[in-house]
């Protein structure tokens, strides 16, 4: 995909985030200027998108949109009030619209309305906010204001001023006189500092007193008068406040006609009094899109300035240590810096996972109203960060899992409550980190994988051989392959789209792998465990075999290093425990080291498949420290079992153990010598 | 017959070979390749390259090795990310195959990695299909 698009998709995945943010704040109880903030935002969002889209060929997205904008462009003008199950409409209405942008990003051709499912709903919204035919109110002219400021007003400015007024809300003005050389900076303060406490409905020109200099703005504020404390002001700037329009100015029948016919918003109780609120979300705040290849190159480039210092260290090294101490020091502090600026730069690339959440409760919330499912959602792991692009390519399998275990896995209530279950079935996503691995695991409290019948199926299709013995894994992963028929799981929720198949090479392209398990009418897991590029990790550093290792700090116990010597296979009594003792070198396939090993790591791996650690001591020549370093991941080609990547450092490479993957052949190895003995 | 562009003459493993500059990203001058900590079938070591490890190629592991061979004095970076150590680089054709004697792979013990073998006069050379090879690496791995 070439670099312009690829432009466009990551700034569409900005909006539509921020898009999934604004909705959900929708339905928390804030000020009503704040939400008509969010609708605002939400109204360029789909606006912007609706433009793109037309402008890039893709005319079904953009009147979809159009559509949803349309819809937003009612809630701010007053016809619509955000109601949670209002809000719960849009919310479905922008994921089609997210889920079809994901299949745009796949090249795969536009349908004929985005917005199919949702006819319905959108219909009645549009259809309850309709004016009465020729009706149009207009109360602005209600405002104690000279006729040219008012002349300036927009048609939505006018919108609001009948709005606000209709929803028993003064308008009040406030005229201030800036200097020129800041009044930039100062509107600004004073915008915020209003916004605030109520909506800005606009900022006029205003006339300038005699014998003062500068520019004058009239502030239109729907809300009590401002309060002025807050403000900051300084001296000179305030002209005067005052009352602009009061609700009680509005005729008592026009109020019934309009009340009747638009449901305004009820006025909060808050916004008589308005509470200082929370700030907007920060508009002020600068956004850099940056190409991902510059900060790929600026990585590069902090690489090469390593190895200089790396190599001007070596060079230190072999001066006299008088000489040498100050500059080594130096060097030291430097690598510090290095290390911040690494994780800066890795950080950018980095969002929290629960960007991906924030797309999957709406989603459950829905289908479990629309399949009669009540469901109750846990979400754990939101904080993790992974890389961008990442979160961004498991959007689109994660939906189709969650969708499968909603439709496939939790029974209806009336089945559950025969089993003896809650009636409410169960949804728990959690990511956690392990190493340089996320894992994900979509646990349902459902009826589990009918194996029998995958069994039946693959051996129709001629997947499994007949008269063979085949595992419960090897059942699960058949769900994965393609081709294999799920024409009775086909509905309307999950027989669309991807299917599992696709789901598993999606996850293997981004090099993680897929599990499937689950038991008869109890639930069944999803567990996709995704590699991170780049992650900062803590680790003990060794040597071994004449190279060196890091051991993630995670999974080390003990350092121990005595007089005794150990050999492969040798029992250790440690941490009142007797440990087996195998040597790093013969986990890497490097052979045993003629003269044993004198120094152990106790490494242990938490949380097995019965939640229990388990621990070995496993052998090095060396300790000698300890350190933060930038992982990188070996290319499939350079993988080599038991090591998760590497890090240069001064010594050259570090090699970063998989300390899962080392136990493992730690394991294999003592089992090869009781095999042998 | 596909526009191979222009073609690099290199020498690696004691054998003379084509390869089409559009396979590849840039040829590098040798450095040193830092062994992985265990074996690989077909894989000497890693470089950094572009902040990232680059698997290097083993000559070695491949059918047919046991000539002579000079130590790398450059290293073409494969677009598939795979550099190939090259004792030197002696030339570029352009006009790709075109002009040349066409020859099947034949009993070349590098065959499961040719497109080809090429020549305008003399022996046919090698014409190397980086995917091919990569897939034979892979291969490899997976039948450890």
């Amino acid at each position: 995909m070439d670099q312009p698009f690829e432009d466009v998709w990551a700034e569409w995945e900005d909006l539509f985030g921020q898009a999934r943010q604004t909705l959900a704040s929708l339905k928390e109880s804030q000020p009503a200027h704040v939400v008509q903030a969010g609708v605002s935002a939400l109204f360029r969002t789909t606006h912007t998108l609706k433009g793109m889209a037309g402008m890039l060929g893709f005319p079904s997205f953009s009147r979809a949109a159009h559509r949803m904008e349309d819809i937003f462009d009612l809630m701010r003008k007053g016809r619509l009030r955000s109601t949670d199950s209002l809000v719960e409409t849009l919310e479905a209405g922008m994921q089609a619209l997210e889920s079809g942008f994901e299949g745009l990003k796949r090249g795969r051709p536009e349908p004929e309305d985005y917005l199919q499912g949702l006819r319905r709903e959108l219909g009645e919204l549009e259809a309850l906010a309709r004016p009465a035919a020729g009706e149009s109110q207009d109360l602005s002219a209600l405002l104690d204001l000279p006729a040219e400021p008012l002349k300036a007003l927009s048609d939505y400015e006018r919108t609001r001023v009948t709005s606000a007024l209709m929803d028993g809300l003064p308008i009040h003005g406030l005229a201030i006189c800036l200097d020129f050389a800041t009044f930039d900076d100062r509107l600004r303060r004073f915008s915020e500092g209003m916004a605030r406490q109520g909506e800005i409905i606009s900022t006029l020109p205003w006339e300038v007193p005699e014998g003062r200099e500068g520019l004058a703005f009239m502030i239109l504020l729907a809300g009590s008068a401002p309060e002025l404390d807050g403000l900051a002001t300084e001296p000179g700037e305030i002209l005067e406040v005052r009352l602009l329009a009061d609700p009680e100015w509005v005729p008592k029948s026009l109020r019934a006609e309009v009340g009747a016919e638009a449901e305004p918003v009820p006025a909060p109780a808050t916004e008589a009094a308005p509470e200082p609120s929370p700030a907007l979300p920060a508009q002020e705040t600068e956004i850099l899109r940056l190409p991902a290849q510059r900060v790929e190159a600026l990585e590069a480039r902090l690489m090469s300035v390593a190895q200089m210092r790396d190599a001007l260290s070596g060079l230190l090294r072999h001066a006299p240590p008088a000489q040498a101490e100050v500059p080594l020091g130096i060097l030291g502090r430097m690598e510090e810096g290095l290390l911040d600026v690494q994780k800066a730069l890795l950080q950018m690339r980095m969002v929290k996972v629960e960007t991906l959440f924030s797309r999957i409760e709406p989603m459950v919330r829905m289908l479990g109203r629309d399949m009669g499912k009540p469901v109750r959602l846990t979400l754990q792991g939101g904080d993790l960060e992974m890389e961008r692009g990442i979160v961004g390519r498991l959007a689109e399998p994660f939906l189709h899992l969650v969708r499968n275990a909603m439709d496939h896995g939790l029974e209806p209530p009336e089945e559950r409550r025969a089993m003896g279950k809650s009636e409410t079935g169960s949804l728990r996503i959690t990511a956690s980190r392990r190493g340089r691995i996320i894992r994900f695991d979509i646990r349902d409290d459902g009826r589990g994988f009918d194996l029998a019948k995958i069994e039946e199926k693959g051996l129709a299709q001629g997947l499994l051989q007949p008269g063979l013995p085949v595992s419960q894994e090897r059942l699960h992963r058949l769900a994965l392959e393609p081709g294999f028929s799920t024409l009775d799981r086909v509905s309307q929720i999950s027989g669309r789209g991807v299917g599992m198949d696709v789901v598993r090479e999606e996850i293997e392209a981004l090099g993680g792998e897929i599990l499937l398990s689950s038991e008869w009418k109890r639930g069944s897991l999803v567990r996709l465990s995704l590699p991170l590029s780049r992650v900062v990790v803590g680790c003990l550093k060794v040597r071994s075999g004449g190279q060196t290792f890091g051991i993630p700090l995670a999974n080390v116990l003990r350092v121990q290093v005595g007089h005794v010597v150990y050999r492969g296979g040798d029992r250790v009594q440690v941490l009142g425990m007797e440990l087996p003792f195998e040597s790093l070198q013969v986990c890497l396939g490097q052979g045993d080291p003629p003269e044993g090993q004198r120094a152990f790591v106790v490494l242990s791996q938490p949380g097995g498949s019965a939640g229990a650690s388990f621990e070995i001591s496993l052998g090095v020549d060396e300790v000698y420290g300890r350190a933060e370093i930038l992982l990188r991941s070996l290319p499939e080609l350079a993988q080599v079992p038991g090591i998760m990547g590497g890090s240069l450092q001064e010594e050259g490479i570090l090699w970063v153990l998989d300390p899962e993957a080392v136990l493992g052949l730690a394991m294999d190895s003592l089992m090869r010598r009781v095999a042998h003995a | 017959m596909p526009d191979d562009g222009i073609l690099l003459l290199a020498r690696a493993s004691g054998r003379d070979l084509l390869m089409a500059a559009s396979d590849l990203l840039e040829v590098l001058p040798a450095g040193p390749v830092t062994p992985l900590p265990g074996p690989l079938p077909g894989i000497a070591g890693v470089v950094l390259y572009e902040g990232e490890f680059l698997p290097v190629l083993d000559w070695g592991a491949l059918p047919g090795a046991g000539g002579e061979v000079a130590g790398a004095t450059s290293m073409a970076v494969l677009k598939r990310r795979l550099a190939l150590p090259l004792e030197f680089l002696s030339g570029a054709l352009e006009g790709g195959r075109e002009g040349m004697r066409i020859e099947p792979p034949g009993e070349d013990p590098w065959a499961p990695f040719m497109v080809c073998a090429c020549a305008i006069e003399g022996p046919a050379l090698p014409l190397l299909d980086p995917d091919k090879l990569i897939d034979w690496l892979h291969q490899r791995r997976t039948s450890r």
